[in-house]
């Protein structure tokens, strides 16, 4: 969040909505005057209103702030004024000014609708959720209300929660949007309902041939299912409307580099350099260029762009690696999960109606996604993807157990008499929402949850499913490094935002998860990703052996599932497994080195070398 | 300088080198280390080249746990000196413990010609010979020693340990009762001032018996309780509180002791690892009726649960132990790595199960094999535990360690990994044991390898599971 600092009440207000501090940022909400005391401001900010609906924002805003310095509560005012900071494009002061509204009035229906709309725009996820929650407990019946829900669920990767949410905005509505429609295919389409979203986006186009949102959403969906000649068709189609359109080169570019054409990718994403005032591309452009350049065997100028596209990142999100709230949790967990402690602590009980969870855990871009499709394809195992729900819990469990502490040291509560069985509460809140994603078949024994760093959770996990298969997808740690640069991901508190505090993190959560080996007794099985391409049937039945399940052949044949995964991984993992993959790393030892005095001991305690 | 740290502030003033050497000497022989190698950096900054200091300043730095230290130092010492016999007595020991036991027998025998009347260059010698499996080389340095000084402890002890190793019990057991005559066994039995027991039967009064020695001795002597109580049917155990769950199996629980003042008062006191002398067991005669230890079938059941959820169906769960208590003056030979069982956990069709205590548990985090390890070692609290788990295992495999000792009494399978020179009671050559029917031994071939013995373990292992299928 970046709330402007607060100076003196009595200066301006640094988030520049034109008021003083006090009335502003500063606000003592306590030391409000009665509304009745201020009614008599009400003709005012009906003339405010008046102005800005006949365009004289001047009046109007001059309006406004004399109001809000004598009642800086004052609904109506701060709408208009909030309008008028968002017209003008001055973001820090608009956001300060829909909060103030959403937080005096909690059930100002169109604030919050503005307040979800803003921080989706500016990526903060889990905060719009919290307010379009709001939204839908204020307006059960209001079809925007539901379609915030269906659009931050499936930005927030919990698809089948916003489909729900979706489907709710048509039968609210009693009409078939095209807009809407074209939500619903791009959220089937992250549940790898590939068919049923193409059917969608049809219908949408038929109905709204020109939206540029829809078209490449719809080419985006024909490159991930491989249907690379529709996918070239549609991008075709908006070259014509829309020349020169970034989201259509970048895809374009994305496309190409699939169908092998590289030098073409790059000369597209070229184009889309020069079409920027600085001659410079965008994060997501510029990992697309290293991995392009990394395919034509250019790593010198591969790294260049990764590095560039951190730098971008951290520059436009502001998110760096969270390195203090790291070192605590990690050090707090390894020494709450201690034997000694574990002796006395109860285990969750083994649920047999119900599917159970197999944990493929991993550092992001180890090969996680690669085992779970192996797993998936086998007849009793479904996919449930990346579930956040392990943190989820970590989260809830303070509450859930009626604990002043914070997590995990709230597992103290299991002592009580009131709270021996948390766990089991726990449990079922997980199996429940796994239930809720409509992830599981009637046939399927387990399904997987390949939720990257879970492994930091190990001791909870254990506690909570103290049957379930913990399969620990081990690499090379340098050629982890690789993916992380050439990627960009949020998991592991921003660790990824660059090389050495991705390799900071890596060493840490490792470190743990060998504390937690020793210290408990887990169903854990390390699999290390170069025996999966190695050897990869001697690996796959080790894993089945593992999870107690007969060898079925279908899992060999992974890249034939017809499943989509969502993450990064996907156009990998649809390709038979290759050696490429393997000892990456290599051609980055120079780009490397400043990472390899971090990761030596820990290579070495994994059984790799670096040569 | 300053010859004492405790006198502060003290007046520098020359010390002759010789005064300084012998204060340093003291200071060794009275286990102040850091005082001893604070003289001797002093003393070899002045004169590096002294070989009376070299050596000394070896001594302690072996002493001190640095024993490649000390072995520069004592060669430098050995080359310096005019008469290097002393030096070179105790560079053997440098030598056996760095495990260069051609070094160690060489210097050993260098000393033993240069020193032709000191019996504790035979001693070492014998113990040399003990290390490199040369059991008969022992007994006839021994008794070369014993001739000069018959009251060496150190080369009875050598000597009932090459006897008993090699079978031959009957003098064996006599000279093994030198063994709380050496160092490091003086104080494994009280000072009471009470009669040994010569095995006598008497029924007016107690007979103290003393759990001595490792665990692993008291679970193997276990075996004799009920031989004893056939002759003093009025005895009692004194026992660290960890051996309960094993001996209450032999004795009623009220007879079994934690603090010496509680033990009832009694007219004769025996250690347990003395009874085996006094029944006179030879090869023929180890009573060896085995299971004499069980599991409590509701910790069975309890803990079979509990493994059950752990390890995967249809995979045969085989214990291993990978380190014994790091105390154990043997430690460094019997123990190995829980990376070395790399081979074992590379059979197909097998889980491994971890009952590890103590600090190498740790190795437990850094395990990446094939094979899935169950570290429920963590969870276990007493042998009551681990006996449970060896009941629910297929087969166990071990260093010589108390565990080894706990299956074989229950009559489980299980494979011991022998270092070339083992415990006398593990004997010679054989692969089966006399004291335990279940066990299967295997040994190292050359000194300090382990590859190939447990390279050995694995082929029997892949053979076993294709058996059981």
């Amino acid at each position: 969040m970046n709330a402007p600092l607060i100076q003196s009440p009595l200066q301006p207000c640094p988030c520049g909505s034109g008021l003083r501090a006090a009335r502003c940022c500063a606000l003592n909400v306590a030391a409000l005057p009665p509304a009745e005391s201020t009614r008599h401001l009400v003709p005012l900010v009906e003339r405010a209103i008046q102005a800005h609906r006949q365009g004289a924002s001047d009046v109007a805003e001059r309006l406004c702030l004399d109001v809000l310095e004598l009642a800086p509560d004052r609904p109506g005012a701060l709408s208009v004024l909030f309008q008028i900071r968002k017209d003008q494009g001055n973001h820090i002061a608009a956001e300060a000014l829909l909060r103030r509204i959403v937080g005096l009035d909690p059930n100002n229906f169109q604030a919050t609708n503005e307040l979800v709309l803003l921080l989706m725009a500016k990526g903060a996820i889990p905060e719009a959720e919290i307010h379009a929650r709001n939204a839908v407990r204020i307006a059960p019946q209001v079809p925007q209300a539901h379609n915030l829900m269906g659009m931050i669920m499936t930005e927030a990767q919990r698809p089948q929660i916003g489909e729900f949410h979706y489907r709710k905005v048509i039968e609210l509505s009693g009409t078939r949007d095209p807009i809407l429609l074209a939500n619903l295919a791009w959220n089937l389409k992250n549940q790898g309902r590939m068919e049923e979203a193409r059917d969608l986006y049809k219908e949408s186009v038929a109905a709204a041939p020109e939206i540029r949102q829809t078209l490449l959403g719809w080419a985006r969906l024909e490159e991930a299912d491989r249907k690379f000649d529709a996918a070239t068709d549609l991008l075709d189609r908006m070259d014509q409307l829309w020349p020169n359109d970034p989201g259509v080169l970048l895809t374009r570019a994305v496309l190409l580099g699939r169908m092998k054409r590289t030098d073409e990718a790059l000369a597209v994403l070229d184009r889309l350099a020069a079409l920027d005032s600085e001659g410079r591309l965008g994060p997501n452009e510029l990992a697309e260029k290293g991995r392009l350049l990394d395919q034509m065997g250019r790593y010198d100028e591969a790294f260049a762009a990764f590095e560039e596209g951190k730098r971008l990142v951290r520059d436009l999100s502001g998110n760096v690696y969270l390195d203090e709230v790291a070192a605590n949790l990690v050090e707090r967990l390894g020494g709450f999960f201690i034997a000694g402690r574990l002796a006395t602590l109860p285990r969750a009980t083994v649920r047999t109606d119900v599917a159970q969870p197999i944990f493929v855990l991993g550092f992001p871009r180890s090969g996680t996604t690669l085992v779970e499709q192996t797993l998936s394809a086998h007849p009793k195992i479904v996919a449930g993807d990346e579930l956040p729900l392990i943190n989820d819990i970590t989260n809830l469990m303070p509450r859930m157990l009626n604990s002043p502490l914070g997590y995990p040291e709230a597992l103290a509560e299991l002592w009580m008499g009131d709270q021996h069985e948390g766990l089991d509460n726990l449990r079922d809140y997980y199996l429940q929402k796994v239930r809720q994603m409509g992830i599981l078949t009637p046939e399927a024994a387990w399904f997987t949850d390949k939720m990257p760093l879970n492994e930091m959770h190990l001791g909870l996990i254990a506690l909570l499913f103290p049957q379930s298969p913990l399969v620990h997808v081990i690499r090379h740690p340098l050629d982890v490094m690789v993916s992380a640069i050439s990627n960009h991901f949020t998991h592991g508190l921003f660790c990824a935002s660059a090389l050495e505090t991705a390799a900071t993190h890596y060493v840490r959560i490792m470190a743990l998860v060998q504390k937690y080996r020793a210290e408990m007794a887990l169903r854990y099985l390390p699999v290390r990703y170069e025996d999966m391409v190695e050897d990869q049937e001697a690996t796959v039945r080790s894993i089945l052996d593992f999870i107690g399940l007969p060898f079925d052949g279908a899992c060999l044949a992974f890249h034939e599932n017809q499943r989509y995964a969502r993450t990064a991984s996907y156009a990998q993992v649809t390709e038979k497994l290759y050696d490429r993959s393997r000892f990456r790393y290599r051609n980055y030892r120079r780009h490397l080195e400043p990472v390899i005095p971090i990761l030596q001991p820990m290579i070495e305690r994994l059984g790799y070398t670096i040569d | 300088m300053a010859l004492d740290s405790s006198d502060q502030g003290a007046v520098m003033v020359p010390v002759p080198a010789r005064d300084v050497l012998l204060l340093a000497g003291e200071k060794e022989q009275a286990g102040q280390l850091a005082e001893a190698e604070r003289l001797l950096g002093y003393l070899l900054s002045v004169t590096p080249n002294l070989p009376d200091a070299l050596h000394l300043s070896g001594v302690v730095a072996f002493r001190l746990g640095r024993p490649a230290e000390a072995l520069d130092k004592m060669e430098r010492a050995i080359s310096l000196a005019v008469d290097p016999s002393l030096y070179l007595r105790n560079i053997c020991e440098v030598y056996r413990v760095m495990g260069r036991l051609d070094d160690a027998l060489a210097a050993a025998e260098r000393a033993a010609a240069l020193r032709p009347s000191d019996p504790v260059c035979l001693h070492n010698l014998a113990v040399v010979h003990n290390e490199r499996l040369e059991p008969e080389q022992a007994i006839a340095v021994a008794e070369r020693a014993l001739l000069m000084a018959p009251d060496l402890a150190g080369a009875h002890f050598a000597m009932a340990e090459s006897l008993l190793i090699l079978g031959r019990m009957e003098r064996g057991w006599a000279e093994y009762e030198w063994r709380f005559r050496v160092p490091s066994g003086q104080n494994s039995m009280p000072k009471t001032g009470k009669p040994d027991w010569d095995g006598s039967a008497f029924s007016d009064a107690h007979l103290l018996l003393v759990a001595d020695q490792g665990f692993g001795d008291v679970i193997q002597f276990a075996r004799y309780i009920p031989w004893v109580a056939e002759r003093c049917p009025n005895y009692a155990i004194a026992c660290a509180a960890e051996l309960v769950p094993v001996l209450r199996q032999l004795a009623p629980a009220e007879r079994l002791f934690q603090r010496w003042e509680q033990c009832p008062s009694f007219r004769m006191i025996c250690a347990l690892s003395g009874l085996p002398r006094l029944h006179g067991t030879r090869l023929e005669t180890i009573p060896a009726a085995v299971p004499y230890l069980r599991a409590e079938p509701a910790r069975v059941a309890a803990w079979r649960e509990r493994l059950d959820r752990l390890a995967p169906p249809g995979l045969a769960r085989v214990g291993i132990v990978w380190a014994g208590r790091p105390t154990h003056a043997n430690d460094r030979r019997r123990s190995v790595t829980l990376g070395q069982f790399a081979p074992v956990a590379a059979v197909p069709g097998v889980a491994l199960v971890s009952l590890q205590k103590g600090p190498p548990t740790s190795q437990a985090g850094g395990y990446f094999g094939r094979a899935p390890l169950i570290n429920i070692g963590a969870e276990v609290q007493d042998y009551d535990d681990t006996m449970a788990l060896l009941e629910c295992l297929d087969l166990v495999l071990t260093v010589d360690t108390s565990v080894a000792h706990l299956a074989a009494a229950m009559g489980k399978p299980v494979w011991i990994m022998l270092a070339y020179a083992p415990d006398w009671r593990w004997l010679l050559d054989r692969s089966d044991s006399p004291w335990y029917p279940t066990v299967r031994l295997f040994r190292q071939s050359v000194h300090s390898h382990w590859n190939d013995v447990f390279a050995r373990v694995a082929a029997a292992l892949r053979d076993w599971v294709a058996a059981r299928r």
